[in-house]
């Protein structure tokens, strides 16, 4: 169950998720180098979905999307169409994001993760004992929980979660970065690298939880 | 067994596989026994799960997991991409991969061609909920600032002309630049910058309408009262392009209006000086004006609070940066530009910065008025390009004076200036008061002053009209007096009886005309011939007796060769009549005159043969100058001194509150009084001479008809006299 859940096997289910989910959702791009102008129309949607994942945050996203357009038009001869143009383009969106997460990562260690929101404060009592009704999720085996409903969840708590929490685990979890890779970007120690994953887990697990309940509560009500 | 909280750690660890065996038993038996635990590792796994599933259906294009591009969003891309492409947006030069830092400077320069663009126009500045507000700033809430155009760049951040859209109004918001957004201490700086600015209360310190952080950003920025873009900087450099486009009345004015506006700048900083603070980075470029007189102190951001001052408890704890740490850069270079620092500055002497810095500072603003350069512009020449070298060189280096910059400073600004920049800050002035005091006197004095010398203008120009008076007047009697119908008859006249008859009544007349006018000391008719000038009739004034007036007996009446006044005299045309300063010796004051011997302006008038229609003699009317000059300083020159001295520059007159002095007749304006040098020099072409600069010395010429020669009327006001 969860406990075999390592990188490489994420890996390889974002594979076969991949395959699985949408089998013909990839067009072939590869021979269609367009022209900057069309470029917003073609990919602009998709490469600001990609970047609204990982910034939650609009302008941000369109800004580094804007960096990414400028820097494709000036380096657009660099594209040698072994690749599609739109996942080239990503390739350097990408790069804009951790620029862009790296700065922001750089303001944030005027404060330390001391002074972050930590819900270890209000899932556990002095002694470190859980309190009251910390969590209660508990699905029943014939539950079925709906996937599409439990991403909009997980999203909304991304978006609720802190900052520098909710970096480190878009980079550790939906990136795939090892953690060393994670604290150079972020240029923090992996000790904190670890207290900040610790308190973005409790506080998705926290917050999903609070929303599903809520959801199925008013679904019940509604039935 | 492990603590819940422990325990709930454990799986978290074990998401990225890295529990050991021992921490994977433990954390077993903990599911086990905590259904909190077990609840929390459940949801957690899930939460992974469909994490990858998010990631992975993003990056195949999936459209179910949130909206696209809006359509004004997709507008200002193809703006932006239409806009790099026609290349009137610079493209970044770096490769990609380049960090975000290097980046953001690029975007930022790059941005500016394109500012008011529909690309960054949208670009809104949103206050983070909770951000400060500033002491007594009770808004709170969603206000939002859209950024227009970049109005200037400093060291620290860049400053945008903004439009406030909650108030409708206009503002200047100053963010952080790209080079300095990775700096802590700039972050630290960039607060303590606007909360002593909201902290000081004055019409002369920009008011600080809020602080915040960009809800989008995260970065800091300031909203302030928007003043405009012109700074001191631009005024001065107006100023003394004027001076050097010869617009000496705007220049004078200007001067004043730059002094007036020195005055605020001193009151502003007298103010935050009382309040413990000191700005520390006074110059030109930190002053805003707006159209309407209004002067604004910008740029606190290096501002020191003094330990013992009110301000300093006030500080947030993340602004209360230590001194060193606020003067330093991150990369260890001193912050501010070196061109207006006090030399313990520029030392790093930071124990020593006090008032008497900004004395210094407010000392370089008036230098820069005063010669339009900052103090230390010359300190980097050479191959002192090094800034290390150049703070060596102010830190080691005498003051620069104003007059080793620029001419025509007043003596007394000057003064003041270089009082303000002594070297040793226990000269300066000890308080921003007692400079602002001196100036303001200057000011004052400066009115009197004017006034003053516009008497004393008034008083030369009178002079010379009265001479230029006393001389046609003199030119009209002696033409009338060429007229007389003796003159002809003594031509004529071939018995000696018809002459008596006629000399007698010539010397009546010339009589009567010496009677009426006091000033003229003879009269005479003379024949010119052979190189001979014989007097004909002469009538005199005694030279002692001045009431005695008496007619030359005919054995006493002279014949003298004639020199080249008279030669002049007998070419002219009938009725022409010269006007010159001639001797006693009857030669002009040319270099072999002058020497004990008296001037006397003459008048002479050639007179015809009626029959014969050829020269036959000269009518001269002798003028006691003298006579003319003693009244006329009696009159008019009694608050000021007054040299009146002919073309060779010698002195015919000397005069001190209306008294002659006597002893400095016929010695070169030069040697007697060398503060006239230079109105004499400019004399030497122009017919007045006007001092703009210090207002002490007027000077007139006075050309005498058809004659090469003048005379000059000279004055200094008595109450400067001293003051050379």
């Amino acid at each position: 169950m969860f406990l075999s859940l390592a990188p490489g096997k994420e890996t390889k289910a974002k594979a076969l998720l991949r395959m699985s989910n949408n089998p013909s959702s990839a067009p072939d791009l590869q021979a269609a180098a367009l022209p900057p102008d069309q470029w917003v129309d073609q990919y602009g949607d998709y490469l600001y979905r990609y970047a609204h994942s990982r910034l939650r945050d609009a302008n941000a996203a369109e800004e580094v999307l804007q960096e990414t357009f400028l820097a494709g038009i000036r380096h657009v001869d660099q594209y040698a169409g072994r690749g599609s143009q739109r996942g080239w383009l990503l390739g350097i969106l990408k790069r804009k994001i951790i620029d862009h997460v790296r700065l922001r990562a750089k303001h944030a260690q005027a404060r330390s993760y001391e002074d972050e929101p930590d819900p270890t404060l209000h899932l556990f009592d002095a002694q470190g004992n859980w309190k009251k009704d910390a969590f209660r999720w508990s699905p029943q085996p014939d539950e079925q929980i709906q996937e599409v409903e439990f991403r909009q969840i997980l999203q909304s708590c991304l978006d609720e979660l802190p900052e520098t929490q909710r970096t480190v685990f878009q980079r550790s979890v939906m990136d795939e970065k090892d953690s060393e890779e994670i604290c150079k970007e972020l240029n923090i120690t992996p000790s904190n690298l670890w207290v900040r994953m610790h308190r973005a887990r409790l506080g998705l697990a926290k917050c999903v939880e609070t929303k599903w309940l809520k959801e199925k509560e008013s679904l019940g009500h509604a039935e | 067994m492990l603590n819940d909280r422990k325990a709930s750690e454990l799986v978290t660890k074990s998401m990225r596989r890295a529990l050991t065996d021992e921490e994977t038993g433990l954390l077993a038996q903990n599911l086990t026994d905590s259904k909190e635990l077990e609840a929390f590792a459940k949801i957690s796994h899930k939460i992974q799960i469909s994490a990858v599933e998010i990631a992975s259906l993003v990056e195949q294009g999936d459209r179910t997991l949130g909206p696209g591009l809006s359509d004004e969003a997709k507008d200002r891309l193809r703006g932006l991409i239409q806009a790099a492409q026609s290349g009137e947006i610079d493209l970044p030069e770096l490769e990609p991969g380049q960090t975000q830092a290097q980046e953001n400077s690029l975007k930022r320069t790059t941005q500016l061609p394109a500012a008011g663009g529909p690309f960054w126009s949208r670009r809104m500045v949103a206050e983070q909920p909770g951000a400060y507000q500033g002491e007594g700033d009770a808004r709170v809430g969603e206000s939002r600032y859209t950024l227009i155009r970049p109005l200037g760049k400093g060291g620290l951040g860049n400053v945008w002309l903004a439009r406030d859209e909650r108030l409708k109004r206009n503002v200047a918001i100053k963010e952080l630049n790209a080079e300095t957004l990775a700096s802590e201490v700039s972050w630290q700086r960039f607060r303590r910058e606007a909360e002593i600015t909201g902290l000081l209360e004055h019409p002369s310190i920009v008011p600080l309408y809020q602080y915040g952080l960009d809800k989008n950003t995260g970065e800091p920025f300031y909203a302030m009262r928007f003043v405009g873009k012109r700074t001191l900087a631009d005024a001065i450099i107006e100023h003394h392009e004027k001076i050097r486009a010869g617009e000496l009345d705007d220049a004078h004015l200007g001067l004043h209006r730059l002094l007036n506006i020195f005055l605020d700048i001193c009151q502003a900083i007298a103010y935050a000086h009382s309040r413990g603070v000191m700005h520390r980075d006074l110059k030109p470029e930190n002053v805003a004006l707006d159209n309407f007189g209004q002067v604004i102190v910008l740029d606190w951001g290096l501002a020191k609070l003094s330990e013992d001052g009110e301000l300093i408890h006030h500080l947030s704890r993340e602004s209360n940066l230590a001194d060193k740490a606020l003067a330093q850069t991150v990369d260890g270079e001193v912050v501010g530009t070196p061109l207006y620092m006090a030399p313990e500055q520029a030392s790093g002497d930071l124990d020593h910065i006090d008032e008497r810095t900004d004395v210094y500072g407010l000392g370089g603003i008036l230098f820069s008025i005063l010669t339009g350069c900052a103090p230390h512009e010359s300190s980097g020449e050479g191959a002192r390009t090094n800034l290390k070298e150049v703070l060596k060189v102010i830190a080691e280096s005498r003051s620069p004076e104003p007059s080793d910059y620029a001419e025509n400073v007043p003596r007394q600004l000057e003064s003041i200036c270089i009082k303000s920049m002594a070297f040793k800050s226990h000269l300066r002035y000890e308080r921003v008061s007692q400079l602002s005091d001196a100036v303001e006197l200057w000011l004052a004095g400066q009115s009197e002053k004017k006034s003053r010398y516009e008497d004393l203008r008034m008083a030369g120009r009178e002079l010379r009209a009265d001479l230029q008076s006393t001389i046609r007047d003199l030119e009209t009697n002696a033409r009338f007096m060429s007229r007389l119908p003796p003159i002809q008859e003594l031509i004529t006249a071939e018995v000696e009886q018809d002459v008596a008859v006629w000399r007698e009544r010539l010397t009546t007349i010339y009589t009567g005309l010496l009677t009426a006018k006091s000033d003229y000391q003879t009269i005479s008719y003379c024949r010119i011939e052979a190189g001979l000038c014989t007097e004909i009739v002469r009538v005199e004034r005694h030279s002692t007796d001045h009431s005695n007036i008496r007619p030359v007996p005919r054995s006493r009446l002279r014949q003298i060769k004639t020199n080249s006044f008279l030669e002049t005299v007998i070419q002219q045309k009938p009725e022409e009549v010269l006007t010159s300063l001639v001797c006693d010796n009857d030669s002009e004051p040319e270099e072999n005159c002058f020497g004990d011997e008296a001037v006397h302006l003459v008048a002479a008038v050639p007179v015809y043969d009626q029959n014969t229609e050829e020269p036959y003699g000269v009518v001269l009317i002798d003028c006691d100058i003298d006579r003319v000059m003693r009244r006329q300083v009696s009159q008019h020159a009694t608050t000021c001194e007054i040299v009146i001295a002919c073309d060779i520059h010698q002195v015919m007159m000397r005069s001190h509150f209306g008294h002659v002095v006597e002893d400095s007749i016929s010695k070169r304006v030069e040697e007697e009084t060398p503060h006239f040098c230079q109105a004499v020099s400019a004399l030497e072409h122009h017919l007045e001479f006007i001092d703009e600069t210090n207002a002490e010395i007027y000077g007139a010429r006075l050309w005498l008809t058809t004659s090469r020669h003048g005379v000059m009327y000279l004055l200094r006001s008595e109450r400067n006299k001293n003051r050379a």
